[in-house]
Formats: structure tokens, sequence, C-alpha cells
């Protein structure tokens, strides 16, 4: 039977309709066979919209839809949600893009945009012919979560997803929990340590029965996918190592991050004596009692007394040269909050504090200001001239130039260093390269959408948690850490998942297995089976993420994508051609 | 008045509709629980729907925030009463709290109403209209705006006078001048406040004079003028109607300062910001634009990457306290300042001043609570019981708390606030019921 579509064309209220002329688009398709309506509209996602697509579709008893608006990374699920409210298979809907394709992409050649928009729309229509009607893929999904990594992220996630009754394997590589916690002394906004946070959390983990917790662990191996993860953890022992598999349904990786390790000489770290990093300066502070409780009021170090201390603020992040652009977040907080605490060991202290303009965002500000009023001095200096550090009579010069004092050179002999170190993605990468975790500019594992998605990966079932993810502090990373575990929990509490159809199958009839294919898919869904015709290539249903790698590389052209087939693809080509 | 209110029962009542509270929301749907979401404006959507593009990824703000809203209001697991006051909660017992709500009357059936707009016509009232932060005006009888939700007339009863006009043009006949306001009770097992910010008032601040000098304007008003639902579909001074040319922001208008009565950061105001001269560049690519801050914020992930480029786009970043903004005959406003670099009082022209309003408390989420104490901190946000290590508790047992209703948030960390609240929320229902 002929088909009967549907086309809406998006304005995106401006962000299409502004480069791209929509009513021109409309006009030109709207006479393409099977298209028997052809609508604009101000926004295609707007819930009016919406409630017209539906009504459209039922009362035209319309039989494919096709939206023309931004990029289906955002909307896919919005559309496919319309037309089943509408009692349309899903997959009778196809997407074009002509706002990332066309109006972004051409916005100084509004004509040429258009053009460009018209065509994809065509290209969209021509597949929207041949679409047929799909079901999707039904698998079992294991009720376990595997969380890697044990830090704060790491320990809060297992224990959130332990109350709502999933079974938990919380891997850690270290031989202890806890990760960061274990070196930090006072957390703001709360003035509490980490070891005893630490200690909260170690009672937590030890009442939930449904928590394994499996130290001195790595993760060397994974098989399997959403659903269904198969994990090989090696476990090192004073007996040697053991092999152990996991299975869970989901993968939570909570790995953390590193403290930036300055390069030698860089402000004099391991070249000036005293030069040292934050958080080498809390491990200090650490060890020695404060003044209230019965302190000598005075701050040692390396059998010196500490009587002044340069700060230098974003050493490992924000460079200039370097390739750490990013600001790291949390330090500007977290040495302000030091050089605090570090009045209550000596009270007669002085801090200078040389930064690029303070972050003490939201709340922080108030230690900022506490510190300010404490007589701590604050000097900014020039983005693109850090300060120089050099051993000088009777202690360490900092000399830079202040961007408060119309560029005067400002100099500070201080008796000790502190380099606000930043932070780095963890230095062992094997989780990301074992899961093929994507990396965003800054290193750090990178969510779908900061906003739409934030807590999921491109590779389904693998959710991202705390540092690893990018720099935050303790409560970020749990807040981050909590909403990666209700999305974990979404993959593996109703004990099922529905996958999308949209995969490779292969013609068993000109298939004479090769093995080029499975060389080339990337999911290792492909394998070889016997049959009573021979050797075959066979694909795996719940691995296959019909990425078409496997496609161009069959000598027999015997691989074909469900929904993307020779005759779909061709038949877009063909009108793109025009 | 309704003899009886009417009585329903649910899993989780969730207090505030913006971004926080719809994310909340939807988290506890998806997972079976039946939600109860209360907003007490005409529509959901919160801020976010009302901002133009959103840093730093320049998302446009309603294409992430409608569809979420159509998903929320379409849930069978949700139900949403818009224009609706809490009066009461009380805890009568872990897992169980009692909600007295309030429904406002629209005077409009909302079931019935087409959003035509014919009554929009009709009415001869003009009024400011809120939902565009007063920019232009409005009829005692409107649709909120473009993408409101739901998507539904309603009269200004204060400012309807009452003629009859609207009733007589629309088509389905849905205006009710008898509609009384409508009581409900909720039975809960949890609730999770998401009652989001105020803006600063910048009149607050007479030096600024916002108010008196007709081109200085706030941020959240030149997020209408962004925005892909614009008023005047382009950037221009609403006073006379002239493309500005020279634009300046003045950074923490309301905040960092104990004087405004709002000592801390907002947290938000630079990025958006740096957004919206992004922004401008683009739709006045000859325009001149000036920030004036003490420190520029970009702490989040690309944040500091998405300021480069704003300065590498000719954004002028200058570092100085703003003193006093004068209106000039011409609509003009001279800007006095103290140029930090030079220690210099210095004097500026621009044509127009866009104040980078800080973030204030909604108090009134305490006072929801009557049984058990909702306590605030120092500042007057929901007080967090365990900031740390379960950021989204409050002190009342099974009460928690999402979005910038804990202090100033941009919408990443909003939403993962609301994940977490969500989670806690849901280990609080499955540990109690075992
Ligand atoms: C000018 C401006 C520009 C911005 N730009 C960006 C940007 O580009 N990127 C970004 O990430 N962030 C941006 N933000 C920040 C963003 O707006 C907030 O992060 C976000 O709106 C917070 O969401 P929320 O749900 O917590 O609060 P809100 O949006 O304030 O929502 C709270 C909701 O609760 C309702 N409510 C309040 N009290 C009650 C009650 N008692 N009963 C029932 N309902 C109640 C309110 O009516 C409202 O709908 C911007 C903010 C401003 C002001
Ligand atoms: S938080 Fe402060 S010290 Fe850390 S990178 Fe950002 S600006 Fe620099
Ligand atoms: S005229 Fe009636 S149907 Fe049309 S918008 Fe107004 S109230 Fe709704
Ligand atoms: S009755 Fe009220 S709302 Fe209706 S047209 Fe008259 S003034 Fe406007
Ligand atoms: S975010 Fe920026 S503008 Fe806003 S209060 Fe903080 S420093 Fe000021």
């Amino acid at each position: 039977m002929k088909k009967k579509l549907g086309v809406y064309i998006c304005a995106c209220g401006g962000n299409i309709s502004d480069y791209v002329d929509i009513e021109r688009v409309r006009e030109a398709v709207k006479d393409e066979d099977c298209v028997i309506m052809a609508k604009t509209t101000m926004f295609a996602c707007g819930d009016s919209n919406q409630k017209d697509m539906e009504a459209d579709i039922k009362e035209n008893n319309l039989s494919g839809i096709v939206v023309a608006s931004c990029s289906p990374k955002l909307h896919l699920t919005t559309f496919r949600g319309v037309s089943e409210r509408a009692g349309l298979n899903k997959y009778n809907y196809v997407h074009a893009n002509i706002r990332e394709q066309a109006s972004w992409a051409h916005s100084d050649n509004k004509p040429g945009a258009t053009e460009k928009a018209i065509h994809l729309v065509k290209a969209a229509i021509a597949k929207a012919r041949l679409a047929e009607s799909l079901e999707p893929i039904v698998i079992e999904s294991k009720r376990a979560v595997a969380v890697i990594g044990a830090g704060v992220a790491g320990l809060k996630a297992a224990i959130s997803l332990a109350r709502m009754n999933d079974d938990v394997y919380l891997i850690e590589r270290d031989s202890k929990i806890g990760g960061k916690l274990n070196e930090l002394e006072t957390i703001s906004p709360e003035n509490i340590s980490g070891k005893e946070l630490l200690e909260r959390l170690q009672k937590e983990i030890a009442s939930e029965e449904r928590i394994t917790l499996i130290t001195n662990a790595e993760v060397v191996a994974s098989r399997g996918n959403i659903g269904d993860f198969k994990l090989t953890v090696r476990i090192s022992g004073p007996q040697g190592n053991t092999e152990k598999e996991i299975h869970a349904g989901s993968v939570l990786v909570s790995t953390g991050f590193n403290s930036y390790t300055p390069a030698e000489g860089e402000f004099g770290f391991a070249t000036v004596p005293n030069v040292i990093t934050l958080p080498e300066f809390r491990k200090l502070m650490g060890g020695q009692k404060k003044a209230a409780e019965g302190g000598s009021g005075k701050l040692v170090y390396n059998g010196k007394e500490i009587n002044s201390i340069a700060y230098i603020y974003c050493v490992g992040s924000r460079q200039v040269k370097g390739d750490n652009k990013y600001c790291s977040r949390y330090c500007c907080t977290a040495a302000v909050q030091a050089s605090l605490d570090v009045r209550a060991i000596a009270p007669e202290i002085e801090n200078f504090h040389f930064h690029k303009g303070i972050r003490t965002y939201g709340k922080q500000e108030l230690i900022y200001k506490e510190s300010n009023s404490k007589g701590d001095v604050y000097i900014q200096f020039m983005d693109k001239k850090p300060p120089v550090v050099s051993a000088a009579e009777g202690g360490i010069s900092v000399k830079a130039l202040d961007v408060l004092t119309e560029k005067r050179e400002s100099e500070v002999i201080a008796d000790l260093v502190v380099l606000v170190t930043g932070m780095v993605p963890d230095s062992d990468t094997s989780i990301g390269t074992l899961f093929k975790l994507p990396k965003g500019r800054d290193n750090f594992y990178n969510e779908i959408h900061m906003k739409l998605r934030p807590v999921e990966t491109v590779i389904d079932g693998i959710t991202i948690a705390g540092t690893c993810q990018g720099p935050k502090n303790v409560m970020e990373s749990v807040n981050s850490s909590l909403s990666a575990a209700a999305k974990s929990h979404s993959f593996v509490s109703k004990g099922e998942l529905e996958l999308e159809p949209i995969i490779a199958y292969v013609n068993a009839d000109t298939c004479n297995w090769c093995d080029a294919c499975s060389k080339a898919c990337p999911f290792n869904a492909v394998a070889m089976v016997e049959t009573a015709g021979g050797q075959k290539a066979s694909i795996n249903k719940s691995t296959c993420k019909g990425c078409g790698m496997c496609l161009p590389v069959c000598p027999s052209d015997s691989i074909e994508l469900i929904s993307f087939t020779n005759r779909d693809m061709e038949d877009m080509i063909d009108v793109l051609a025009l | 008045m309704q003899k009886e209110p009417i009585t329903l029962t649910y899993d989780a009542i969730v207090i505030g509709g913006g971004i926080a509270g719809g994310e909340a929301a939807l988290n506890l749907a998806n997972n079976g629980y039946k939600v109860v979401l209360v907003e007490s404006r005409l529509s959901v959507g919160g801020k976010m729907i009302m901002l133009s593009k959103v840093f730093p990824t320049l998302d446009c703000s309603a294409c992430i925030t409608t569809p979420k809203v159509s998903e929320i209001s379409r849930h069978p697991n949700i139900k949403i009463f818009t224009e609706s006051d809490i009066t009461s909660i009380d805890k009568l017992g872990e897992q169980s709290f009692v909600v007295k709500m309030t429904q406002r009357p629209r005077y409009v059936v909302a079931e019935d109403c087409t959003a035509c707009q014919l009554c929009e016509q009709a009415c001869p009232v003009i009024v400011k209209d809120q939902f565009q932060y007063g920019l232009v005006g409005r009829k005692a009888v409107y649709i909120p705006f473009s993408i409101a939700s739901p998507k539904v007339a309603a009269i200004d009863i204060d400012n309807c006078t009452l003629c009859g006009a609207c009733e007589k043009v629309c088509p389905p006949g849905c205006i009710d001048f008898t509609m009384k306001p409508k009581e409900y009770i909720f039975n809960v097992k949890t609730a999770i406040v998401a009652t989001g910010f105020r803006l600063y008032d910048p009149t607050n601040v007479p030096r600024y004079s916002y108010g008196t000098a007709k081109n200085v304007i706030t941020s959240i008003q030149m997020e209408r003028l962004l925005a892909p639902t614009r008023p005047f579909h382009t950037i221009l001074r609403s006073s006379d109607g002239k493309v500005p040319d020279k634009i300046a922001y003045v950074l923490c208008a309301g905040s960092r300062d104990d004087s405004m009565g709002n000592p801390i950061c907002s947290q938000i105001c630079c990025m958006y910001s740096i957004k919206q001269a992004q922004l401008l560049l683009g739709a006045l690519p000859m325009a001149d634009i000036t920030i004036y801050y003490i420190d520029i914020r970009a702490f989040g992930k690309g944040y500091d990457e998405f300021y480069e480029q704003a300065v590498s786009m000719g954004v002028r970043f200058v570092k100085g306290k703003i003193g006093k903004i004068t209106e000039k005959e011409n609509g003009n406003l001279t800007l006095r300042y103290e140029d930090v670099a030079t220690g210099k009082l210095k004097e500026a022209e621009h044509d127009m001043v866009v104040l980078s309003v800080g973030v204030k408390p909604n108090k009134e989420a305490a006072d929801l609570f009557k049984s058990h104490k909702l306590e605030l901190d120092g500042l007057s946000f929901v007080k967090q019981s365990d900031p740390l290590l379960s950021p989204a508790k409050t002190s009342i047992d099974g009460v928690f708390v999402a979005g910038a209703a804990t202090g100033p948030k941009d919408i990443p960390d909003s939403i993962l606030s609301a994940g977490a609240a969500s989670t806690e929320a849901i280990s609080y229902l499955n540990q109690k019921s075992q």
C-alpha cells in the first residue's frame, strides 16, 4: 500500500528560520511522492505541536512522518514518543537535521542553506517511503551494578544502589577505600575531616548486605553489554593474583582524579627548597597540633618555623601555554580554606595569595570574606605573566605583576610556597580504554549531554560519576554520583531492557565467511557459525550497535543494516544528488 | 465553595515545577512512583523555560526545556497542578505526609481552551506582562507565553473589568467567571522541595537607577530580548526602539556585598553575562560590549574556555566596581566606576546597561511545613542537613531538596542535585517499607 506521509518543518523559534526559508522548504516538498501534508511549526518539540502531530497522524491515518528540525541527538525520543502515542510504529518516523546541518552550518548563505534543507528533507522523505515497522529487541537485565572506584562518589553510589535494592560490586584498585578522602583535612562547607566522613561511609557500606566490596582489584577485561556486562576482575593478594568474573546490568565508573604534579622547575617545584603542592601542604598541616589544642602556635616544616606563606593559584589549570585550559573548580576554595586552617595552627602566620581571580563561587564566597577579614593579602597576577619563584636571602622570592596596582611588580619573600595544583584525570586510563569511553577536550570522561544526559556515556549502560567526569568538590561529586546511581538503577531495576532493533544482519546465502566483518566490528558482535551451508558470519543481536562498520568491508555485500539498507541509502543519495 | 476537599494519594509530592522539580519528578515517575507536582505559577518550566540559550554549549533553552516539560505533562505517573498554593504540609510519621493545597481559579476551563487567542484580542485591558519581565504588555485574559505548559488562557482577575468581551468571542465557550478555588488534600510518602530562587531586586540599590533610567535593564530581561520567543524579534531599547550598539554589563549586581543584603556570590551571573555577550555579538556584530566585573567565575566544565572564547570574540572585560549610573537626556547612560587596574575613577557612556542580578532565596518554602520545621541556612536557603554526604537531605526525614532552593546553581548543577534528591527519595521509600 502506498505510504501516507506527514512532513513537519520546524522554525526552532528562529534558530532555523533565521537562515532557512522554511516556507520555501515546505513548498518544495509538499508535492513529493507519498506526502499528503506538509506543515511548518515554531517549535516542533513544543507541547502544542506534539499534540497537533498526534492528531494529524490519527485523523489522516498517516503511515509515516518526517520531522525536519534540530539534531536527532536532541529529540529522537521526543518524536518517537509522538508516533507511539498516535499509534504509529516509531520506526516510521524519519528525521532530517536542518539546524546543525543547514541553518547553523550555512548562516552566511541563506539561499544555500534553504536549498540544502530542501535536499535533506527530500532525502528523509525518500527514506520514510521505505521505512518499515520494527519491534525493539528485548533482553534480560541483571539486577546488579558494578561500581568501579571507591572514592566518595563510588561509595555513595554503592550505598544508594543497595538501598534501591540492587546488588552492587564495588571494585577498588587500592587496598583501602575512600580515595582522596583519606588525605583531606577540613572539607567546606562543614568543619569535618575526610577521615571522619570516611568512617561514616565505611559503617554504611558494611551494613549493606547487597554490597560486595572487592579491594586490590582491577577490571582487566569486559565482555557483553548493557543488561549483562561480564567483567573479569583481577585481585592481587599475598598469594598472587586471582581472577573473578562479575555479571552486572550496568557499570558506574567513578575512578576519580589525580592532583596535578608540577614539572621540575615549574614555579620552583623540586628546584627551590620549601616549594610544595597544596596536597602536600594539607598533609603537613594534618601532622601538626592546633594552637588551641595545646600546639606550639607555630607551623614547622623541615625543622624550620614558617612565618609566611605564598600561595600560587591555577598551577596546572587555566594554562596559557600548557594543555590544561580548564579551571579546576575546587582549588580556589580549597586553598583559601587551607590558608584559614593554617591559622588555627599558627595564628600569627602571614598569607599571600597570588591568584588569577578568586573563584569562591556561591556560598564559598563567605570563606573568602573571612580570609580577607583576617588580613590575608591577595595579589592578582596577569594571565600571561605568571609569578616567578626563586631562592632568595631569608626565604623564597615570589614576584608578580599586580593587576591591582597598574601592573607594578610585587615581591614577597616567603618561608613556604604552596602551589595550588588543580585536578587532572586519573593517570590510570585502563577503564576508559577497556570500555572505549570518550573523553572531552579536557581529557576527562565525557557525558552525552551536559543538561539532558549528564551522567550517561555513549556506551549504553555505562554511567560516570564524580571527578572522572570533570573537577568537582565533595558535595558536587556526591550529587553527580547519586544521579548516576539513579540512572544505573533504571537500567537494571526492571529486569529487562529494550534495545534498538537497528542492527546489522547477514545474508547467509551469499556470505562465505572471510572474517573481514568480524575484524571491522568495534564491538565484537560478529562470530563465525558452522551451518549446513558452510561457515557463515553471525551477528549478536544484543551486542551489535548498528554502527555499520562491517558493511563496507564485506567483499560479497552480504551484510545490510536494518532501516539503512542499500536501497534506503541509494534512494536518499539519488535525491541529494539531484 | 466546594464542600469537601478532594483527597488524593501519591507516592511523592514535588513542590516547584522548574527544571529541578521537573527532573526529580521524571526520575521518580520513570521508576514507577506516582508523583504530584505542584507549581505556583500558570506554567511549569521555571526560569529555564524563559531563557535564551544556555552556557556553555549554547543550546537553545526552549529546545531542551519543552520536551522535558512535555514528557512531564504526559507522563502517566505524574499529575501536575499549576496556579496552586500549598497551605500546609504535616508529617504524621515516617512515609506519611498530609499536604493541603488550593488551586486558584483560572476562570478558563483548561480542558476546553484551544489557545486560539481570540479572547486576548478582544480584551480591552492592558497590563505589564510578568512572563516577559515587564518588557511588553499583555491582556487581562492571556496565554502566559507561547511555549507555556499547559498552553491555556487564564484571566488575571485583579485587572479584569468583567466587561465580558472575552466570554463573547471564545469559540468553545470556556470562560467561566464563576470558578472558585479548589481545595485538595494529598496523602504522600515523601516530598521534594524544588522551589528555586528569586532574582535580586535592583531597586534596592538606588545608584543603579533601575526603574528610573529607562535603558537600565536586568539580565533576565535581556534573556527575553535574546530568546527565540522574544517579544520584539530583535534586540532594541524598549524605551525608544533604538538598536543599542554600546552595551554594558554590571556584574555582581546585588551579590558579594553585605550592604546590598547579599554577601555571597550568585554563581551563575558571570557565566550568563558572558553567554549573553556572545549572543549579542551574534545578533549585533558591530556592537561594543563591555563587562564590568570583580572576578570572573568561570569554574565549570568548559566554562573557562567559554570565557576565553568571549575574550577572543572581542568582548571587553574591565575589572571595575560600578559606582553610579546616571541617565542622559538621550536615554544613554553614564557609568562611574573605579577602574581597578589604575585605581582611578572613570566614566563611560553606554546606550544600554544590563544589571547581572544575583540569586536570592525563596524563603516561603519553610512556611509550608507546619508539624516539623524545615530549617533554613543563615542566608535563608533551605538548609542541607548533611551537605557533604547527602546534599539532598533536609532537617525533616523524608523531605528532600533539589535545585537552586539550597543556594545558587546553574542548570547542570540543578539537574544533578535533582538526580540526587530523587535517588534519596527512592531509597527512603524502599528502606522503610521493607
Ligand atoms: C538571567 C539568567 C540567565 C541564566 N542563564 C543560564 C544559562 O545560560 N545556563 C545555566 O546553566 N543556567 C542559567 N541560569 C540559571 C538557571 O536559571 C537556574 O539554574 C535554574 O533555573 C534553577 O532551576 P530551579 O528549578 O532550581 O529553580 P526555578 O527555575 O526558580 O524553578 C522553581 C519553580 O518553583 C516554583 N515555586 C516556587 N515556590 C513554590 C511554591 N511554594 N509552591 C509551588 N511552586 C513554587 C516557581 O514558580 C518555579 O517555577 C540563568 C539564570 C538567570 C537569572
Ligand atoms: S578554582 Fe581557582 S585555582 Fe583552581 S583553576 Fe580555577 S581559578 Fe585556578
Ligand atoms: S478564546 Fe477561549 S479557547 Fe480561545 S484562547 Fe481564549 S479561552 Fe482559550
Ligand atoms: S472580561 Fe476581563 S478578561 Fe475578559 S475581556 Fe473583559 S477585561 Fe478582559
Ligand atoms: S557569579 Fe560572577 S557576577 Fe555573579 S556574583 Fe559571582 S562573581 Fe559576581
